[in-house]
This record gives C-alpha cells, structure tokens and sequence, in this order.
C-alpha cells in the first residue's frame, strides 16, 4: 500500500496513518474549497455585480466640481471698474471629525466673531459638512487654522469686491453669498456677469476634500462678460457727494440725482442719498438698496409744468405770448380751492414758468384740454417703462383726468406719477429740441473675448415737440432762474441754464389726499443754447425748506459746475464774449507755423505742421480766464488755471506745437488789473 | 519516538550529503509565499500611503514598518527552516507555556496596550506582538506534538479529546478576554481540525459543536458590537451608512475593479472610505486596483500554499509532521479565506489578517515562521521520499 510506505517502522499504526491521510487530504480540499467559494465570490463581485458597484464607488467618489466663471466686472463709460471679483477663503468643518462640537464651536465662535450657541447648533445639525463662515478675513482664517480643530477645511469662494465703495451702490446693485445678483445691475446682468461654469471631473476623499484627478479643467471657463455702463465715474462722485450734503442740509428723508446726456439719452451719473457700502450689504435696510431713481414712482410736481407748457405750444392751444388770469393767489375749481404761493394777477406763459404758478397752468391746462393732456404726457414718456432693462422699473401713471380739478392739478405734477429717469428724460426732450431719447444705462456688454453681446446706441423714440417749441419753452425756462424766478439758486455765472422748480405734496397713503409732506426737486440743462447736460435733483422730505428752489436748486448748480468742464462745455458766456469780439487773426483754427530757429527747410516745417494731432498753443496772454479756457478748449488742448483774473504767463509758450489734450498751464493775476 | 534518535533524513542517503535539506527546498511553495510577501509590501504601501501621510506626515510610514516586519518574517523563516521542523517538537511545551503567559499579561492594564476597546498587543519600545498572533502558532505546534504522541489512544474521549478541548478552551477565553473573537474562532478552527484529522470521533467534534452553539449565541446575542456584526454581514447595504459601513464600501471596493482593475494605486476606496484598508480589508483594495485578475492571482497563491502544505503534510515522515504540516496550511488556508470571505461580505468581520498580505508585523512574522516550517517539513521529506522510492520504486509504480 502506497499509504503505508511512508511508516515502514511502525506497521502497527499503518491502518490508522492511512485514515489520516485521507482526513488530511479532507481537510486540504476543505481549505480548496473555501478558496474556491471565495474566488466564485470575486467573480461575482467583479463581473457580474461590477457595474453596479462601480457606479456607487464613482457616486460617492466622484465630484463633478464646478469651477464658476470669474463675475464680470461693471465699468463706468471710461473703464474704470466700479464692481468686480475677487477669491476670498470661506471656512467649513467636518462636523463627525469635530471630537467636542461644543466647544469647537465656542473658540471658532470667539475668533470669528460669531453667535457661539446658533454656530453649535449649525455644527450639530450638520453631519459632514458645514459652514462655519464663509468670506473670512486672512486675519480670521489664520487665527480660526492656529485652534487645530480638527476637520476645518478652507474653500475659495468669489466674493464680489466694489473698489469705489459707496459709488452708484444703488445702481449697481448687490449680489448675495452665493455669487447671485439680487439687487440693481447685478441681478439684471445676473445671467451675462456670471458667465458659464465649467466643471472638474475631480475626486472626494470620505472626508469631503477634493482631490483634482488632472489638475486643469477640462474645459475653459468661460469668464462673465463685462457690463460697460454709460455713468461717468467723477459726475456720479460729484453728484452723490453734492446730493449727500443737500439732503443733510435739508434734514431730508432722502434724495435722487439723475444726470443724463439730452442728446444721446446716456444717464452719466445716477445717484441716491443715504449712500450704502456695497462691500458690507448685510446691515443696510432693503428700502436704501434700492435704484429708487428708476424702480420707484413719485408725484413729481411742477416740474410737469414745462411738459405741459411745451405740449400746449404744440398742439396751438396756447400762444406764448397768451396771458392768463391768475386769480389772485386762489382758484376754486369745483370743491376744491387751488392756491399759488404768491398771488398774481395777468401772466402769460414764460411768467407762469418763472414764477410756477399753479392757477394759470390750470388754465393752460384747460385750454390744452383732458385729451391734449394725457396724449402730452403719454408723448414725453410717462406712463411707459423708460427701457433701462432693470427688473421691476417703474412705469408711472398718467390717469384720464376725469374731474376738472384732476385736469388742473396734473398740469402742475400732481395726481400723476413719474420715475425720477422718466422725469430727467422728458426733459432731455425738451434740451434736445423736442426729440425724446431713450435714457439708458448700459452702453454694452462685452464677453471677455472682446465681443459685444450687446450693445446701446442713441436711440430716438419720438419727436414730441417740435424744434421751435422747443427752444421756446427753454427760453422760457431760463427765466426761472434769473431775477423773479424760483430757481434763481441755480443760476450760474459761466453757463446759460434753463431749468424748472418743483414743490409737490406728498400724497398720503392713509388718510388719503395729500399731507404736509413735500418733494423739493429742480430739473435743469446746461447750457440752454445747446444743452449738454440734464441734471434732475429731487429731495424727499426736506425740513429747514421745503422749495425746491431753495432745496433742490443750489444742488443742481453744485453739480452742473463740477461737471461741465470735465465734459468739456465751454462756458456760454465766454463763447459769447470771444463771439462779439472777434480778434481774425487769433481766431485762425491753427496759426500759421512758426519758423523752427536752425536752419529748418521748408518741407520740414510742412511736416511738422501736418503732424497728426498736433496743434500750435495760441497766445492767450493778457486774456481774462474765462476767454483763454474756451480758447483752449476749442483747440482741444487742456488748461490749467493758476490763480485767477487774467493770464500773465503761459505754458507751453505760443506757437510752441504739442500733441492734441496736452496740458496749457495758464498763469493768471488780478494785479494786471481790468 | 524513533524520530527523536533517528539521524537527520540526508544523512542516510549514500551520497552523503548534508546539504540536502537546503537544496530540497519546496520551489513552488516558496515561490507562492514570496509572491505574497511581495504583493503584500506593494499593496501596503498602495493602501496606506493617504492615510499614512495624514496621520504622520510620511506616506511611506507603514511600508518602512512592514519592510522591516519582512526582514524579521525572512530571517524566522529561514531560521525555522535552517532548524528544522522537528526542533518544534521539543518546544511545544515551552512555547505553549509562554504563549498562555503572554496571554495572560496581555490582559494586565499597563502592559497590554488598550485600543479601539480592545488589549491585543504588549508594547515594547519599537516593537509590539500580538500574542494571539503567537497563540495560533504555538497551538498548532502543541496539537502536533500532543496528538501525534498520543497517536490512537487520540480515539478516546479522556485522554485523545477533552483534554485538547479543555485547554483550548482556556486559550479561547483568554483570547475572547482582550476580546479578540476572530482568533478565538481560528483557534477553536484549528483544534477541529486537526482533532478531525487525527482520527477523533465524529460524534465527539460533532456533540461538541452543539453544545458550543449556545454559548456562541450568548456571545453574540450579548456583545453589542459582534451583534452589529451579524446584522451588517447579513444586509450591509440596508446598514451601509452605520453598521454595515464597512462591509458596504469592502463591497463597492471588490466589485468596482471589475476584472482588470483600477489599476495600481488608482483606489478611490483607500481615500478614508474604506476603513482598515491596509490591514484587514487590504484584499478589498486588492480587489479594486487589480480587479479580478489581481484577486484571483491571489486566491491562487493561497491555494498553492495549501496544495504544497497538505502535500508537505502527506508526504511527512511520521504523524508530528503530517499533524504540523496539516495545522501550519489550515493556519495560513483558514485565515486567508476568513479575510478574503469578510472582505467579500461572505462572513461577518472577524478581525483577522490576510496572511503575508495584510500591514501587521506581528502576523506577518508569525505566518513567515510558518512558511518556514511548512517549508523544513517538505524539504526534510523529499530526500527522504526520494530514498524510499528508490527503494520502493515498483511498489509506488504499482499504486
């Protein structure tokens, strides 16, 4: 026997050893046969069932990580960014990995300036991940990493950073946590700014870090796309911090400036009062938020009378020359008794402007009748969304002024209701001769590859009054700001400004009718002869006063003299002096060109003379400032102004040839005498 | 016993020669346990390098530890083999008594380490073992030695079968002490086996079971971890985000590999979702980065071991070495399909090691010594098979 060869020694034990191999063997194919359960297992696992398990290793593994696109940035007219992104660290924990949450929760609480308990309860409610505070400061983050609690984790998040601080706060809006636009521009843009995403095929430990598998993204971002707004950075300075002033001035609730281009409809400054810092949103109560200039409706008051005025010109109801009874100061019309501030006696239209009197706009009303009014109204814009593609802008109302008296208080602003860019458009028609521009706030939108998703032009809506009206009624119109006028604040020295006071009463919302409550407001251009600027200030409350000749008007001059030489106006008075005395030889565009010392041929000073952009600098010595700024300006060359009263010395000196914007340093003295 | 005086095999052959036991050495089970040495030490280190970083900055922590482990595990093997099996013989006793020792002082405050609830090691500056790692071991040896002196009064209930049963009974109450359940069941295994091989009545091992049975349900009906257990190996996807945990991500871990695997180092598993990756559940990751292709190279390295063992243990010259032969391949056979069985969600978890495989210094030193022994006990029977069969050549054609 096989079995018993090995034992030869032992015969005795040769039976039993043979039954020991067989029950060794049994035991080895025992072991055989747990490996081979075990292999059917691997097979069934990885073939059959791999599939399935693979999926759920990929579902919690995998991360499709979004990698959002950088948020546009919003640039004034001239590219300066007035809100853009930057990457800040937000702070998150691994609640299960926290060994005492309560405490954890207690020190991160004390360096991060958070409420300990309501951060405890974030943490406990949370199983793997939660926010401990998102957007930190690196102070924050570096005393939040120095507790070593365990699983605090750091994620960089856009946060969106507004370098001017309060600058058109309101306009531009605010944009959430999140990266979401929720106010103004940012949520009108919101789709343009924020771009398209691109997503990471990435990895996650069981900890919930990320782990990039192949580093890049597979596709590009594709970047937000830049919003080019049409405001000037420096007017809207200008007109926040005049505006600031007046409604503290004042004591006034708040207040609005809309600055716009007549000419092309381009609002250039739109500005709120209180300011905010968009930087730090959270404590701002949400009526401040707010771009009231275009969203919210006001009663506008008898800054309407000049709309009236011009469309009951139009439609030949009134002649300008036409006079009007004004009552004395007090007009019954059915039940109710219209007053005037002042009583007058026989006016005709450019008086009623001057003087705002509501009695004898009544009239012209009357005469414009009910038809004529609404279609004249409805004709510069009101009633109707101005189109500045904000979401929920405010659209007015022109109601059918049924009752006499509704027919008479409409002419002079109130039972009808405006957006204060409605207002400022309306009368931008009127500054650019009757035609009505399409105000707008966004000159274009550029993706980051530079092209333009959008794009504004001037756009005309229609021509409302005709030219000659036009200009009528702004002569009428700067009569309210010479002597007997209500808007002689606004008057000013270097510019011919024509322009309308407004006085309303606030309507009040409770025991109906109209309260003690009053909106102060001036509209006015620049310069009246050829208008480049129209600047409505409106002044929500006010205390001390509550005219807006007094209020609103010295605002208006405040910021139109800012603004008009860095828009490159020359003044209307020194046109006109250089106008009446013309001096031909001075006046030649570009002087003869100097002869250049040394032997200069010909053909050289013809090259230099037909050098592109250059200009000879005019001799304005001896010149009175006003005279030497518009000289020039008309150049196209830059002065600088060293004291006052007449230029004494000059540089570059005449004749000298400079570059077209160059710098003329003009030094001037009242010691040469008038 | 005749082979306590018998000279050593080779020197009875003709030749002479006295290098006959290094020379004979078993190519093929050598070959397998290198292989998993080696797959052992790549997948350590493939495994634990994430976590290795992040619990002590160097990701090579664990590698370096094994490696060191291997070093040790290779000079026990080749001692054990330079030795010889039979050398065990004479130690049985004294090992048995060191190992119930260790035993004991592993459950002294103070000298035995407590962690994750549990006293297992005994902690010396550098190394630290695991006298339950020993224990198999050293059982193995005892039961070798005692059923094979004992040879066929081993069919009596007295002297061949309660008193292996007493005191494994005592190895395993120690071992359910620290508590450590996973080899207390391999030692109960063991004593089975090797009782069943020896020639016990059936009728014993069997009444023994079913008298145990209720003991084991009070163990686990009692013991709210091992309970967990039971029901995470039963539905682990319907407790895969508490209980089951573990074995739900072993799970996703083996089958997400499919048959080619991941690819080496490319586990996702090993990313913290996957506890005791390196150690216990290492075949999972196995299984994930090399795919079936990988798991079943490795189901089959553990089979030729247990073909060359029980091939080692036949071929024995006397009933010691087939009894060694025999308890050394189950000790190494059993645990590896435990391991891979747990990590596959076949049995519950037991906290045993994948032999040669799995992080641990102590098992891998333990499983070398084994190796080695497996491996004196083959090459001391082949010359002398070689012998015999030169004698015997027409008989053993004849069978």
């Amino acid at each position: 026997m096989a079995a018993g060869s090995y034992s030869p020694a032992r015969p005795s034990g040769e039976a039993a050893t043979r039954w020991v191999r067989l029950r060794v063997a049994m035991m080895g194919g025992l072991l055989f046969f747990g490996l081979a359960l075990a292999l059917g297992r691997a097979v069934q696992l990885q073939v059959i069932q791999s599939a399935q398990l693979g999926l759920m290793a990929t579902d919690q593994s995998s991360r499709e990580m979004d990698v959002p696109a950088r948020r546009g940035e919003i640039l004034d007219r001239r590219g300066v960014s007035l809100a853009s992104s930057v990457e800040v660290d937000s702070l998150w924990v691994d609640p299960s990995q926290l060994g005492d949450p309560g405490r954890a929760a207690v020190d991160l609480a004390r360096v991060l300036h958070l409420d300990a308990v309501e951060l405890a309860q974030r943490l406990s409610r949370a199983r793997r991940f939660a926010w401990v505070k998102r957007q930190v400061t690196p102070p924050e983050l570096a005393a939040a990493r120095a507790l070593g609690v365990p699983g605090l984790g750091v994620t960089k998040e856009p946060k969106r950073f507004y370098p001017q601080k309060e600058l058109a706060a309101q306009v531009l809006g605010v944009v959430g946590k999140d990266g979401l636009g929720l106010e103004g521009l940012e949520l009108a843009f919101e789709e343009e700014l924020t771009g398209t995403g691109s997503k990471v095929e990435g990895i996650r430990d069981a900890r919930g870090r990320n782990v990039l598998l192949d580093g890049a993204p597979a596709t590009r971002a594709r970047e937000g796309a830049n919003v080019t707004l049409t405001l000037d950075r420096t007017l809207q300075y200008t007109a926040e911090k005049v505006l600031d002033q007046a409604v503290a001035e004042s004591e006034a609730q708040n207040g609005m400036v809309v600055a716009l281009d007549p000419r092309t409809g381009e609002l250039l400054a739109v500005a709120h009062a209180p300011r905010f810092n968009p930087n730090s949103p959270t404590a701002v109560p949400a009526p401040i938020l707010r771009d009231r200039a275009a969203l919210d409706v006001f009663e506008p008051g008898s800054t309407f009378k000049a709309f009236v005025a011009a469309g009951a010109l139009e439609s030949g109801a009134v002649r300008a020359d036409e006079a009007f009874f004004c009552e004395n100061g007090a007009w019954e019309v059915g039940k109710h008794v219209i007053h005037d501030t002042h009583p007058h006696g026989w006016l005709a239209l450019p008086k009623i402007l001057q003087v705002s009197s509501n009695i004898c706009m009544g009239k012209v009303a009357q005469k414009l009748g009910r038809d004529g009014m609404v279609r004249t109204l409805r004709q510069f814009g009101f009633g109707d969304r101005s189109g500045l593609a904000l979401p929920g802008e405010g659209r007015g109302s022109v109601p059918y002024p049924r009752a006499e008296v509704t027919l008479a208080t409409q002419s002079f602003g109130q039972g009808v209701s405006a957006t204060a860019v409605q207002v400022a458009a309306a009368f931008g028609a009127l500054a650019n001769g009757g035609v009505l521009m399409r105000p707008y706030l966004v000159a274009r939108v550029t993706d980051p590859d530079g092209v333009v998703l959008l794009e504004n032009q001037p756009t005309e809506v229609r021509r409302v009054v005709s030219e000659k009206v036009a200009r009528a009624v702004v002569s009428m119109l700067e009569g309210v700001v010479e002597k007997e006028g209500t808007g002689t604040r606004a008057h000013m020295d270097d510019y011919r400004v024509a322009g309308k006071t407004g006085t309303a009463q606030k309507p009040d919302p409770l025991a109906g009718g109209y309260s003690e409550r009053r909106i102060a407001s001036f509209v006015g251009m620049v310069p009246a002869e050829s208008p480049r600027l129209v600047v409505l200030v409106v002044i929500d409350e006010p205390k001390t006063d509550v005219f807006g000749g007094l209020v609103a008007a010295p605002a208006f001059k405040e910021i139109a003299a800012a603004a008009l030489p860095a828009l490159g106006v020359p003044p209307s008075r020194g046109v006109h002096l250089v106008a009446r005395a013309p001096e031909p030889r001075k006046t030649l565009p570009i002087p003869p060109p100097v002869q250049v010392k040394g032997g200069a041929t010909p053909g050289e000073t013809l090259t230099e003379r037909l050098q592109p952009g250059a200009v000879a600098v005019p001799d304005v010595q001896g010149r009175v400032g006003r005279e030497a700024v518009a000289r020039l300006l008309s150049l196209a060359l830059e002065p600088r102004l060293l004291g006052s009263g007449r230029v004494v010395a000059q540089s570059p000196a005449p004749g000298a040839r400079v570059a077209k914007g160059a710098r003329v340093t003009l030094e001037m003295s009242t010691a040469a005498g008038d | 016993m005749s082979w306590r005086k018998r000279p050593q095999p080779s020197h009875a052959l003709p030749d002479g020669r006295t290098e006959t036991v290094r020379l004979s050495v078993d190519p093929i089970l050598l070959s397998a346990v290198l292989g998993l040495l080696s797959l052992g030490l790549v997948m350590v280190y493939s495994a634990s390098a994430v976590t290795a970083l992040e619990k002590t900055g160097n990701g090579f922590y664990f590698l370096q530890r094994q490696l060191v482990a291997a070093a040790v595990g290779l000079l026990a093997m080749a001692t054990a083999l330079k030795l010889g099996y039979r050398r065990l013989a004479r130690l049985a006793y004294p090992l048995l008594v060191v190992t119930v020792l260790l035993l004991v002082l592993v459950l002294v405050p103070g000298v035995g380490t407590l962690v994750g609830g549990a006293r297992r090691w005994i902690r010396f500056p550098g190394v630290s073992i695991q006298p339950a790692e020993i224990a198999k071991f050293t059982w193995v040896v005892y039961l070798a030695y005692s059923l094979a002196k004992k040879r066929e009064k081993v069919a009596s209930f007295s002297i061949g079968f309660l008193p292996h049963l007493l005191l494994g009974g005592m190895l395993v109450v120690l071992c359910m002490a620290q508590p450590d359940f996973g080899s207390a069941v391999e030692l109960l295994v063991l004593l089975f086996v090797l009782l069943f091989a020896a020639g016990t009545k059936l009728s014993y091992l069997v009444g023994s079971v079913l008298l145990a049975l209720p003991l084991a349900y009070h163990a686990v009906a009692h013991s709210p971890y091992r309970l967990k257990r039971i029901t995470a190996f039963l539905d682990p996807w319907a407790h895969r985000h508490d209980v089951g945990y573990q074995v739900a991500q072993s799970l996703i871990s083996v089958g997400s590999g499919g048959f080619w695997g991941l690819g080496l180092g490319e586990s996702r598993q090993k990313l913290f979702f996957l506890p005791e990756a390196h150690t216990d559940f290492i075949f999972s990751i196995v299984g994930e980065e090399l795919g079936l292709f990988g798991a079943a190279a490795t189901v089959l390295l553990y089979a030729i071991i247990v073909w060359r063992g029980t091939r080692a243990a036949l071929r024995a010259g006397e009933t010691f070495g087939t009894y060694l032969g025999l308890g050394l391949t189950a000790l190494l056979g059993v645990q590896a399909v435990v391991n891979m069985s747990v990590a596959m969600g076949m049995l519950p978890t037991k906290g045993l090691t994948l032999p040669f495989v799995s992080y641990g210094g102590c098992s891998l030193v333990v499983s070398m010594t084994a190796a080695g022994a497996l491996l004196s006990l083959s090459a001391s029977t082949a010359p002398m098979r070689a012998a015999v069969t030169r004698r015997r050549a027409p008989t053993e054609a004849l069978a």
